[in-house]
């Protein structure tokens, strides 16, 4: 392959790898430059691309690097803090009677990874990734796609493991009921 | 069946608290008389099993996002 063949092909990437830095960094600008750094170092490094995995997930672990550099250096910035009112757990008790029961139980996805296939399915991930709340998005894109440990993201962050539990909890809880609201319902899906 | 078979074990753990710590155990480890009781609960309770598999799935669906 020659260079401009695997420039063209990282090149390719560039669209996710940007939807991914932005929901981490909240800020457009910060995410070119970090999405435009990796392209950069990818070049420089292709002979450390030894075709193992695949392209989109080598480029992600290069991306993870710039990330946490770019989140170590914005959490000096006070701007960066306001992440105790995500730290509620109390938001999804709505979802639940006084007893603890569901209100509004899960309904049945049918056989939801037969939906992994479909592009469309993506795109709601992505509406739905979209809509959670900044910090919220940070963490689990950290957790879920960088595929950080609990205790490397307590570090980079300055919080609580329990303060992470509650702000994966909340995402996960925002991501079902988005995803069960926006594909799983629609005609057709899941029942 | 799902809300006689959640009262039944709901003194041992309700379903919001089953809920949480089903998140939980996919971060880390949770105390094993925890998980005991989650588990037991699933054994009953539709709605949180329900809930569990498609914790699982998010899981599922997130490494595709990322591949």
């Amino acid at each position: 392959m020659t260079e401009a063949d695997f420039a063209s092909r990282c090149n390719s990437h560039r669209g996710y790898l940007l939807r991914v830095a932005v929901l981490q960094l909240r800020d457009n600008d910060l995410a070119e430059d970090i999405v435009q750094d990796t392209l950069v170092a990818a070049l420089q490094g292709a002979q450390g691309f030894s075709g193992r995995s695949s392209l989109k997930t080598w480029l992600t672990g290069i991306l993870k690097h710039k990330i946490v550099d770019a989140i170590r250096r914005k959490t000096r910035e006070p701007a960066f803090a306001s992440l105790d009112e995500e730290c509620q757990i109390e938001d999804f008790d709505a979802l639940f009677d006084e007893s603890g029961h569901w209100e509004n139980p899960p309904a049945d996805w049918g056989d939801p990874e037969s939906q992994l296939s479909r592009a469309q399915f993506f795109d709601i991930m992505q509406f739905c990734l979209d809509k959670l709340p900044p910090n919220t998005a940070r963490v689990f894109m950290m957790r879920e796609v960088m595929e950080l440990e609990s205790n490397e993201i307590c570090k980079e962050l300055s919080i609580t493991s329990t303060n992470l539990w509650v702000i994966l909890y909340r995402a996960r809880m925002a991501l079902r009921q988005c995803l069960e609201q926006n594909w799983f319902a629609q005609a057709g899906r899941g029942t | 069946m799902t809300r006689d078979g959640a009262t039944l074990v709901g003194r041992l753990i309700s379903c919001k608290d089953a809920s949480r710590a089903i998140s939980q155990m996919q971060d880390g480890n949770v105390p094993f008389p925890l998980y005991l009781r989650i588990r037991l609960h699933l054994i009953w309770c539709e709605a949180c099993k329900r809930f569990e598999q498609q914790m699982r799935f998010l899981h599922t669906a997130m490494r595709r996002y990322r591949q």
